[in-house]
């Protein structure tokens, strides 16, 4: 009964963009740079929401402008990410201690597309993050941030 | 005899610096035995049926142009205009790596056998360079003809009419680099105010230049091989910029993903005078057709 009910509704949340449906899982939580993240002990380990990854479609080139073991501040710019269609730079989630990067994503950022929850991982660090939201208050957030995101890329792409 | 014909375009402003630079670099050149110049309207604001464009349709052999704009732009919109040539290299600015690339395979439709050398008049605000530039191209072609025999005469008519007939307006359309566009249609069906059509062989070309929406250049953006321009953007890469990459073009998402507040503020301000502007230009698009054309746009 539990396995049947849950092939129908797998622990996740989906918000449409546009006619994409982007997918969160409910056993993480998220940040409002559009990192997921899941605490082991103290390690706290990021990646990109699927709502990140769907704006810069394929992920083909990451890189990291601090090393591990580097203490940042919430909102540092720590790294930057090219894909097929976009450029940006990527920040701290939160205070702390980065511990380590995800060296598969960094050899082959696909891995972020094909796996983005999972093996495409971006890096783990010892922070609080206690300003991250649960699943259900991340989907909240993206509906302004969706506007937001819409308003960008149309005044890019016109610009 | 002259062996070589210098049309100077006008700017588009009333920069008194621009024009003086204009009048002193047609001076310098008129004491040379072999060149025949003349001044002629800002070019991109030309239109087909304009006397000035008929005058410089007349001009036969080697011709260097000095306008207020990109090299490659230059070439297109005299290309789009029916002046067409070779383009010539020059050594004031160097050519893009990514035309150098393509020069061999691909040649533009209808390309004759005349050279058009382009020079943009914002690479020095020095007249003496301009002029040594052309003198350099005369002694190329002297060098030339000294091995294959007499160079080909210039014909010049002695006044280009300098007022486009009727009142001048600015212009605002896509002009097309066809030594790099491969037909794909992209801009086709991306744009919505019929701009594109496509001629009796089967290539995309800017069919109704002013059923475009001033100010917008998204078409150039979606273009994958970057090859639609737009002479007077102040984008570099989008007015045809020698050099401008590919990801120069791309969606800036850093503000997403957290960029600090002043981008935030600097974005926020710009796109408020942008929907302004739409508002006025433009019927608003609806949002989730953006995102359609983002999908189909293959950046």
């Amino acid at each position: 009964m539990d396995l049947a009910r849950r092939c129908i509704m797998p622990d996740e949340l989906v918000f449409m963009m546009g006619n994409f449906a982007a997918r969160f899982p409910t056993d993480r939580r998220y940040t409002l740079n559009h990192m997921w993240l899941n605490a082991e002990g103290d390690s706290v380990r990021f990646g990109l929401s699927a709502y990140a990854i769907r704006l810069l479609r394929e992920v083909y080139f990451l890189e990291w402008s601090v090393d591990a073991g580097a203490a940042v501040r919430q909102k540092d710019e720590i790294g930057a990410v090219e894909s097929s269609k976009a450029v940006a730079a990527l920040y701290a989630p939160a205070d702390g201690t980065i511990t380590r990067f995800n060296a598969g994503a960094l050899a082959d950022p696909s891995a972020i597309n094909k796996d983005g929850y999972g093996a495409g991982w971006l890096f783990e660090m010892t922070a609080r993050a206690a300003d991250a939201m649960e699943p259900a208050e991340y989907l909240k957030y993206l509906e302004t941030s969706w506007t937001k995101a819409q308003e960008l890329l149309k005044g890019q792409m016109a610009q | 005899m002259k062996k070589l014909a210098v049309i100077i375009f006008r700017s588009p402003g009333q920069d008194p610096r621009k024009h003086e630079m204009e009048e002193n670099i047609l001076a310098a050149l008129a004491s040379d035995p072999d060149v025949a110049a003349a001044m002629a309207p800002h070019l991109y604001d030309l239109r087909e049926a304009d006397a000035a464009v008929a005058s410089l349709r007349s001009v036969t052999g080697p011709l260097v142009v000095l306008a207020w704009l990109y090299p490659r732009a230059i070439h297109w919109t005299l290309d789009r205009l029916g002046i067409k040539g070779q383009r010539g290299e020059t050594q004031l600015r160097r050519d893009d790596p990514e035309d150098e690339k393509r020069k061999d395979s691909a040649s533009a439709p209808n390309a004759s056998a005349r050279t058009i050398w382009s020079l943009d008049l914002r690479d020095n605000d020095d007249t003496a360079t301009h002029v040594a530039e052309i003198q350099r191209i005369l002694r190329d072609l002297h060098a030339v003809s000294a091995n294959a025999g007499p160079a080909a005469s210039v014909t010049l008519p002695s006044v280009i009419r300098m007022q486009p007939s009727g009142v001048s307006l600015s212009r605002w359309y896509p002009v097309i680099d066809f030594g790099r566009c491969n037909d794909c249609m992209e801009c086709l069906d991306f744009c919505l105010f019929g701009v594109y059509g496509v001629d009796d062989d089967g290539h995309v070309v800017v069919e109704s230049p002013d059923n475009c929406k001033k100010g917008c250049p998204a078409c150039s953006r979606v273009c994958p091989q970057n090859a639609i321009l737009f002479p007077m953007h102040r984008t570099p890469a989008i007015a045809g910029a020698p050099g401008a990459s590919f990801d120069a073009r791309k969606l800036d998402l850093s503000e997403l993903f957290g960029a600090p507040a002043a981008v935030q503020l600097a974005a926020a301000e710009r796109n408020a005078a942008l929907a302004g502007a739409e508002k006025e230009a433009k019927p608003r698009d609806n949002l989730d057709k953006l995102m359609d054309a983002l999908d189909d746009a293959k950046l």
